[in-house]
């Protein structure tokens, strides 16, 4: 029983906090005042009127936690956030007391300890009656963004003291680097880098691969009727796929500390140069540190590259584990495409340069900035 | 009402809770109080909208450089008036207040204006309590108390007036409709009284339960002094008289043996004198003694056990709880055996009578233990008896009279034998013969006695006890002449007499041989201290006596002696501490319990009619009140007053569109809910369908759904309408 008393209280009074509000230091100024005049002078209509306060102030702790009792939260989110991108969240309050109703509730959203004032207030919460409030939510660091819960507070009924309550809902929403437009010269050194690149394949597409021979099953629709015509055998026309322009990109992740903050660019260029490169067709490979993904096209791939570069971390450069071969080889061996090198740091000799470095094809692109 | 004017209301009812209460209270300067209840007044108008007397004030109101500068004034005339006109720093301070009052009700503009007004109200309320201990008090407290939860609830309510910055939605779970959150609706105005409520039965518990200690670096008595007369060492013939007229209660007495027989008089003994000298009785037995103190707080005056012959008579145990008066007379019945009360020490002096040594400035409570001397048979019997000496000496003294008292004293006595037997002649001879009226202009006269005796024949209380003190004494009877108090008054609410200033009285005490000190009365039964009122409004006045004597005793005097009893009580055993409890409870109650049991005894009376008259629309009242509990009839009057306006467009818009389809064949039965209506018609007219559909739909869910349609859904309903009427049925 003593084990489990203060286990009750914890229990009570686990999220639980009361802070005094201007008015109630007044409140309580005033209440000590007239306390010590009652015991100075023994009048029991001083004590009548202390007892009066200090039951307003018992009053106010019982109405708060009737307010701020059987409240449910439901939080949500997007798939995901890109830094600095405004996104809207949406919480759903609901009053689960059959009775009474929550007035003056103030709501925060909690994360990493933090309570996040976003002004987010309901004046009153019939019982049995849930309200759905909107509002921005605005990532500033990419990675994983934790919402630990939702902090309650309420000011009902003299507005005395602020009582507040946490409601755990965890919430974890991958936050991906921030998105800029891209530098002039670094867009020329794109578009050009990638026909250079690309391989001829047959696939659905407008463009002519090659003309053969029909065969059974083949579309009656592809026949080609000029070469038909003049050859007398039935010819189908083969088209070319149109997602021939490949890239792989590359960001290594070693760098030195003194570079964490051209570490943060050189991924939000890479995410940048990502978005840019997907949204016109480019099949695309990441290379993250030693992670790689597979080539791809389409939204959920870039989504994929994205949440890559989303919880990547820099290695410092004397960590064994993070040395990789340059992956730059294989994969041109392997698969093809132009080879983009975002890179922070280039080495023990390298003075802290003012961006990263971009290489389209081992070829330097110097001076160009991806920030416009 | 919105919450913002709600919340101006709510202050200004605060400050003038709190301003009648300094009234009552403080007795204010007339020219203050005046223009304090007119600047509430004004405040409360031009709060109630009353826009020419918002502008009128407006007008003629001094910018903020002027009240500023009365603040200066008013805080230079405080130092004025504590210095040279009321000498005091309370009276001071509270006229003060009031200016401050004043200037803060014409400049209610911010919200730390508001907080400025409850902190001047919370310190006026403050002030009467220091001033006063009536039982108005505590209707004002009570008021103070709920006002004072709905202006905090409001402050607090109105303290983000502004839209929220962000988008809301409200999606209902269940089609219960959102009450507006910026009025006072009935849930509201149900909230703030429970909390109100709550709050008071909690200030209860905790005013009982709160230590009490009393530091007493400034402590003061509450008021003065009752001023009485007839109990000083030397009284003048009819000084009694002026406060005969004086409905003040001195005292209330509680007998322990239970109510008195039907028109029971109780006699209230105070000081007894032996000499008169024509125009003043003087006590000259007045050296008191000591009384010896029997255990903690009981002091004996005579003990039975200690007298050679136990004595007979009827014994009366009385608590009596007496007010403040200028004189240090313990009163009781006589006689005196013991005294209980929270005393340090009592004295007597050889008459009997009881002192404290000096007067109380406070209201004292103690009890009393009395005897009455019965007439013993050997008083009735013809023998001859001596007087010991020293009664002789006291207790025969008369003034240089004219012979005719003597002469009528023994005219009257001369067929009695025994001292009793004439003592009783004389008694009857008074009473019947002499007529009893305030108004007698005695004490001017320079022998009041032959003037009331043979003269005008009419006189009150102290001229009939002289009389027949005097008249005793010429037949050498020995008798002394006593004043106190006549108690009958009986509370029947709270079990109790009731004492005032007109109960003072003076009759006659005769010494008999045998049975020592009787009581005799010649005074008749006055007619004039019958009141002229209502016997229900005496009633009432004697249930509020009754409550008056409960807030004095369970609030005024609570004590810390009061917490330990409860807690010796509780720890001496669970079944006594709550039999305590519920006898408090009880007494607490008594007034309205005394009301039930007389309705009771009405019935069985027989009154039928009568307890019918009063039960009947209680019960009605009641079986209304239930109804109105369970059936909230306002809830649905406030919805149909929250219908919106263009919830009324819509519903007409749908009654003008059924009118038409039914001029057009197509009647809707009352059993057709809307939908199948709009069913039935698409089939019989394919046309009109669609029109039909998009009404009803939008008629659906503002009447049953709440959702009031927007001006564009209104338009588009409107013209729907419109192509209706043109459209021809096929």
């Amino acid at each position: 029983m003593l084990r489990q008393s203060p286990s009750f209280l914890q229990r009570m009074f686990r999220h639980r906090s009361t802070s005094v509000t201007s008015e109630g230091v007044q409140f309580l100024l005033f209440t000590v005042a007239i306390g010590i005049a009652a015991i100075n002078t023994g009048n029991n209509l001083f004590y009548l009127l202390l007892a009066m306060m200090l039951s307003l102030v018992l009053i106010s702790g019982i109405a708060a936690e009737y307010c701020l009792r059987r409240l449910e939260f439901h939080r949500h989110l997007p798939d995901h956030l890109i830094v600095n991108e405004p996104t809207t969240a949406t919480l759903v309050v609901k009053n689960r007391k059959s009775q009474f109703p929550s007035f003056s509730l103030k709501l925060f959203d909690v994360s990493d300890s933090r309570k996040l004032d976003r002004g987010l207030e309901i004046r009153q919460l019939l019982p049995g009656i849930s309200q759905l409030l909107s509002y921005p939510l605005v990532a500033t660091r990419r990675g994983r963004l934790q919402l630990d819960g939702v902090c309650v507070g309420t000011e009902f009924p003299f507005g005395l003291f602020m009582k507040q309550t946490y409601y755990p809902i965890n919430e974890t929403v991958i936050v991906c680097p921030e998105i800029k437009p891209i530098d002039e010269r670094l867009l020329q050194g794109l578009l050009a880098a990638g026909p250079d690149q690309s391989v001829h394949r047959r696939g659905h597409g407008n463009d002519l691969y090659n003309l053969r021979l029909y065969h059974a099953g083949d579309d009656s629709r592809k026949i080609h009727w000029p070469t038909t015509a003049r050859t007398s055998q039935l010819t189908v026309r083969e088209t070319e796929a149109e997602d021939q322009r490949r890239a792989v990109l590359y960001l290594p992740t070693v760098a030195p500390v003194s570079h964490d903050a051209l570490f943060e660019e050189a991924v939000s260029l890479t995410a940048s140069i990502i978005q840019y490169l997907a949204h016109r067709g480019y099949m695309l490979q990441l290379f993250v540190g030693s992670s790689r993904s597979s080539f791809g096209q389409g939204d959920l791939h870039l989504l994929e590259l994205l949440r890559m570069l989303a919880l990547c971390e820099r290695c410092s450069p004397h960590a064994e584990s993070v040395v990789s071969k340059d992956p730059s080889r294989d994969a041109l061996e392997v698969e093809g495409g132009a080879m983009i090198v975002v890179q922070s740091w280039r080495g023990p000799g390298d003075i802290k340069p003012e961006q990263p470095t971009i290489m389209i094809n081992g070829r330097l692109i110097a001076g160009a900035s991806h920030a416009v | 009402m919105p919450f913002d004017q709600a919340l101006r209301f709510a202050s200004i009812w605060l400050a003038s809770t709190s301003f009648i209460g300094l009234t009552l209270g403080a007795g204010l300067p007339e020219w203050l109080a005046v223009l304090t209840g007119a600047a509430l007044i004004v405040a409360l108008l031009r709060n109630a909208g009353g826009k020419s007397v918002g502008r009128l004030a407006t007008h003629t109101l001094m910018s903020t450089t002027g009240w500023n500068l009365l603040v200066i004034v008013g805080f230079l005339g405080f130092w004025v008036d504590m210095l040279w006109v009321s000498g005091e720093l309370l009276p001071a301070g509270v006229h003060f207040l009031m200016i401050l009052m004043i200037i803060k009700l014409f400049n209610l503009k911010l919200r730390r204006d508001y907080l400025h007004l409850y902190a001047i109200s919370l310190v006026a309320i403050l002030a009467s309590g220091s001033l006063t201990t009536d039982l108005w008090y505590l209707p004002i407290f009570l008021l103070y108390l709920f006002v004072g939860v709905w202006t905090l609830l409001l402050f607090q309510l109105t303290k983000h007036p502004e839209e929220p910055r962000i988008l809301t939605m409200s999606v209902a779970m269940r089609p219960q409709p959102l009450a507006p959150v910026s009025q006072v609706t009935p849930q509201f105005f149900w909230l703030a009284n429970g909390l109100a409520l709550a709050t008071f039965g909690l200030t209860l518990v905790i005013f009982f339960t709160i230590p009490r200690v009393g530091a007493g670096f400034y402590q003061k008595g509450f008021g003065e002094n009752i001023r009485t007369s007839g109990f000083s060492e030397t009284v003048n013939l009819g000084e009694i008289g002026p406060i005969k007229r004086d409905p003040s209660v001195v005292m209330r007495v509680e007998l322990s043996d239970g109510p008195p027989q039907e028109a029971g008089r109780l006699y209230l003994r105070g000081v007894a004198f032996d000499q008169y000298d024509g125009k003043a009785w003087t006590n000259r037995l007045n050296y008191r003694r000591a009384v010896s103190e029997d255990a903690v707080g009981t002091f004996v005056l005579r003990s039975s056990r200690s007298l050679a012959t136990p004595r007979l008579g009827d014994t009366i145990r009385q608590n009596i709880l007496l007010e403040p008066l200028d004189t240090p007379v313990l009163f009781a019945a006589p006689l005196v055996e013991r005294v209980s009360g929270k005393f340090p020490s009592v004295q007597s002096d050889l008459t009997g009578s009881v002192y404290l040594p000096f007067p109380s400035s406070s209201r004292i409570e103690y009890s009393v233990l009395s005897r009455s001397n019965p007439v013993l048979p050997e008083d009735l019997g013809a023998e001859p008896s001596v007087y010991p000496e020293s009664v002789i000496r006291h207790f025969l003294q008369i003034p240089s009279q004219p012979e005719r008292i003597a002469v009528l004293a023994k005219e009257i006595t001369h067929t009695q034998r025994t001292i009793y037997d004439k003592a009783t002649a004389i008694h009857s001879f008074l009473t019947h013969n002499f007529r009893y009226s305030l108004d007698a202009p005695l004490t001017e006269q320079d022998q009041p006695l032959e003037e009331f005796l043979f003269t005008r024949k009419t006189g009150y209380c102290e001229h009939y006890a002289t009389a027949m003190v005097i008249m005793l004494r010429t037949i050498g009877i020995p008798a002394r002449l006593v004043t106190g108090f006549l108690a009958t008054e009986w509370n029947e609410y709270g079990n109790y007499y009731v004492v005032r200033q007109q109960d003072a009285h003076a009759w006659v005490e005769v010494h008999l041989p045998h049975s020592g000190w009787i009581t005799m009365d010649p005074t008749p039964p006055s007619i004039e201290s019958i009141g002229s009122g209502s016997p229900a409004w005496h009633a009432l006045g004697r249930m509020l006596d009754t409550i008056r004597l409960q807030w004095g005793r369970f609030f005024v005097q609570y004590s810390a002696a009061d917490q330990l009893a409860v807690v010796r009580e509780l720890r001496a055993g669970s079944t006594s501490a709550r039999n305590k409890a519920f006898d408090s409870i009880s007494t607490l109650f008594s007034p309205f319990i005394a009301m039930f049991g007389g309705m009771a005894g009405y019935a069985s009376k027989g009154t039928i009619q009568s307890l019918a008259e009063v039960l009947v629309p209680t019960l009605i009242g009641l079986a209304v009140l239930l109804w109105l509990g369970i059936r909230r009839p306002w809830s649905k009057g406030m919805i149909s007053k929250r219908t919106t306006r263009d919830e009324q467009v819509i519903m007409q818009l749908y009654g003008r569109m059924i009118g038409h389809l039914a001029r057009k064949g197509l009647a809707k039965l009352a059993a057709t809910p809307p939908l199948e209506f709009v069913r039935l018609t698409q089939e019989r007219w394919s046309n009109a369908g669609s029109a039909v559909a998009s009404i009803t739909d939008l008629y659906c869910r503002a009447r049953f759904g709440q959702i009031p349609p927007t001006r564009e859904e209104l338009a588009l309903a409107e013209d729907h309408l419109r192509n209706l009427m043109t459209l021809e049925k096929p």
